[in-house]
């Protein structure tokens, strides 16, 4: 998140005292934990941190003074001998070196939503040549409150999911409801609301019906792959097939997948639905793909690539696409997002894959390797010249707990996951230059805020 | 309906045709005439699609394995895909209604109602 601090000087030399500006760019920017890296974009305007005492201020003045005092024969200030000076040229030399001795950066830490200063610190920022009009640049990185705009927009989404599993039938609504209520990350949603928020037909609440729609659409289809994976759990709570039993796993899946689909064609945007219905079935096709690709498990890493962006970059683009779409945004820019949801998904999905190696996590270590789920970890170290015999060998075999277990060590202690992180970081890179070049209408932060969460999880 | 438009359509799905999708294809075809002779053939393909894509699912019997099923979400997937771009919206409405029907009843262990005649039904909705 990037900021301007303006202000004017006074006097010659001066030093301003700009704390709780910062104090308030933090606060204003919901700034939690993290850094303010500050910037002076003059030659003549430094930065310092000091206690801020009138008779020291003085002492600095005259520190300054004694060691480049104004006037002391300048080379700089010799316009004779310098090129394209202009009429308003002052004889600054002074200021110039005096700067030399100061910072032109600064860098502040954030905790819990205020500046780190000891008791007696604050920031200055000092002129060197006023009386002058200065701007100083402020960048913020680090974890960030959520605004109650986005509060307001997530519990939007929650009502219009909880509105429409409150009309449907007991037998689909009851095991689809106690997936929604255990959580995950909203992720489509999201992006959805985001992007939906760009054009110039932007509705709040047609895109929390869109983001519900979607939210539900993928549920759908996490209900069929849970069947399908033999999975026992998800979000910590039996699934639908383990609990209810396949049939009305694939009841309830078919129930949404067709309920979601009227939603989103009932929003009337033709661009939206078709957008939806092609990521639907690129995500159908890449399961099968997947699931294919069990018999030469781990597999190789283009067979990854093709898999998880049919599988899930192909939903987080249209999510992208669909919201922009509904709000009536430019062709470049929904074209944008497309591609930014598209490079974002990969991206999540190689986080994703890392969370299978991290004991924090909450979920059990080695589940994927156990189930045989796709895994860019896993492919890696499988390659890799001095574990990749050994974890061949035991993906190759029945795979009980010890095995499991000692594959997990394997990955862990090859370079697979630092090589996965990087990867995926460069990535969201790569997603978030898609959007350096069309107009967000302010959203650009927060996008770029989401995307580097969804990669940041695994640092 | 035309070689390319099979090609394009059945891709993943070519074993089907020949395994009674073909059939199905045609039971829809006097249902689609009343559209643009350019959608009349994706319309059929879209229902005989999700009839299929049901039936191989195991939907209301007995399910099916997971290679089948996900043959059948992918039938399914494809059969929506055809009418978001080629099906008036209350056409649209009305199949995913059809497949709502089907698929509460199958939940609630009920008799499930004939998917094909609501299709073919769903295919005449104006509105």
């Amino acid at each position: 998140m990037s900021h301007r601090l303006d202000f004017a000087t006074t006097q010659a030399t001066e030093f301003v005292d700009i704390t709780d500006r910062i104090r308030d760019e933090v606060r204003r920017a919901g700034l939690r934990n993290g850094r303010v890296h500050l910037q002076s974009l003059h030659t003549t305007l430094g930065l310092a941190i000091n206690e801020n005492e009138p008779l020291l201020l003085h002492d600095f003045e005259s520190l300054l003074d004694r060691l480049a005092p104004a006037g002391a024969g300048y080379e700089h200030d010799d316009f004779a001998r310098r090129f394209e000076v202009p009429l308003d040229e002052p004889a600054n030399g002074h200021a110039h070196c005096r700067q030399l001795l100061l910072s032109a950066f600064a860098t502040l830490m954030v905790e819990e939503g205020d500046l780190v200063l000891g008791r007696w610190q604050s920031m200055f920022a000092v002129e060197l040549d006023g009386p002058r009009q200065r701007q100083v640049a402020l960048q913020l990185d680090g974890e960030f409150a959520r605004s109650d705009e986005q509060v307001s927009l997530e519990a939007l989404v929650e009502l219009e999911l909880a509105r429409q599993l409150m009309v449907d039938p007991e037998p689909v609504a009851s095991p689809m409801r106690r997936l929604v209520e255990a959580g995950g990350k909203r992720l489509r949603p999201k992006l959805v609301q985001l992007t939906a928020g760009i054009g110039p037909r932007s509705d709040p609440l047609r895109a929390a019906e869109l983001a519900a729609a979607v939210e539900l659409l993928h549920n759908a289809t996490l209900i069929h792959d849970d069947y399908v994976d033999e999975s026992t759990h998800r979000r910590g709570r039996p699934t639908v097939a383990a609990a209810e039993g396949p049939e009305r796993a694939i009841a309830v899946g078919d129930y949404y997948f067709a309920k979601a689909t009227r939603l989103i064609a009932q929003i009337g945007n033709g661009g939206v639905t078709s957008a939806l219905a092609a990521a639907l079935e690129s995500v159908c096709a890449s399961q099968i793909d997947d699931v294919a690709m069990r018999g030469s498990y781990p597999g190789d890493r283009d067979s990854y690539m093709r898999v998880i962006r049919g599988k899930t970059a192909s939903l987080f683009a249209a999510a992208c696409e669909s919201g922009a779409l509904l709000s009536g945004a430019a062709p470049d820019v929904v074209q944008a997002l497309g591609r930014f949801g598209d490079l974002l998904g990969t991206a999540f999905q190689m986080a994703d894959d890392m969370v299978d190696f991290s004991p924090s996590s909450g979920k059990p270590v080695g589940l994927d390797i156990r189930q045989r789920v796709l895994s860019l970890p896993l492919i890696y170290a499988a390659e890799d010249r001095v574990v990749g015999p050994e974890v061949r060998r035991l993906l190759a075999g029945a795979l009980g707990d010890a095995e499991v277990g000692r594959v997990a060590e394997l990955v862990t202690s090859s370079g697979a996951l630092p090589r996965v992180r990087q990867e995926a970081q460069h990535l969201v890179d790569a997603a978030v230059r898609e959007l350096e070049a069309v107009e967000l209408d302010g959203l650009r932060p927060t996008l770029v805020g989401l995307a580097r969460a969804a990669v940041d999880r695994i640092s | 309906m035309t070689v390319q438009l099979l090609d394009r359509e059945l891709d993943r799905l070519e074993g089907l045709w020949s395994d009674g999708l073909a059939e199905t294809y045609e039971s829809y075809l006097d249902a689609v005439g009343h559209f643009d002779p350019e959608v009349q053939p994706k319309l059929a393909l879209a229902a005989a699609l999700i009839e299929s894509g049901v039936r191989l699912q195991g939907l209301g019997g007995r399910a099916a394995p997971p290679t089948t099923l996900l043959t059948g979400d992918l039938c399914l997937a494809r059969g929506s895909r055809l009418l978001a771009d080629n099906a008036p919206l209350p056409v649209q409405v009305a199949f995913a209604r059809a497949i709502e029907a089907a698929s509460s009843a199958a939940a609630a262990e009920q008799p499930a109602p004939a998917l094909r005649q609501l299709l073919r039904q769903s295919l005449g909705t104006t509105r």
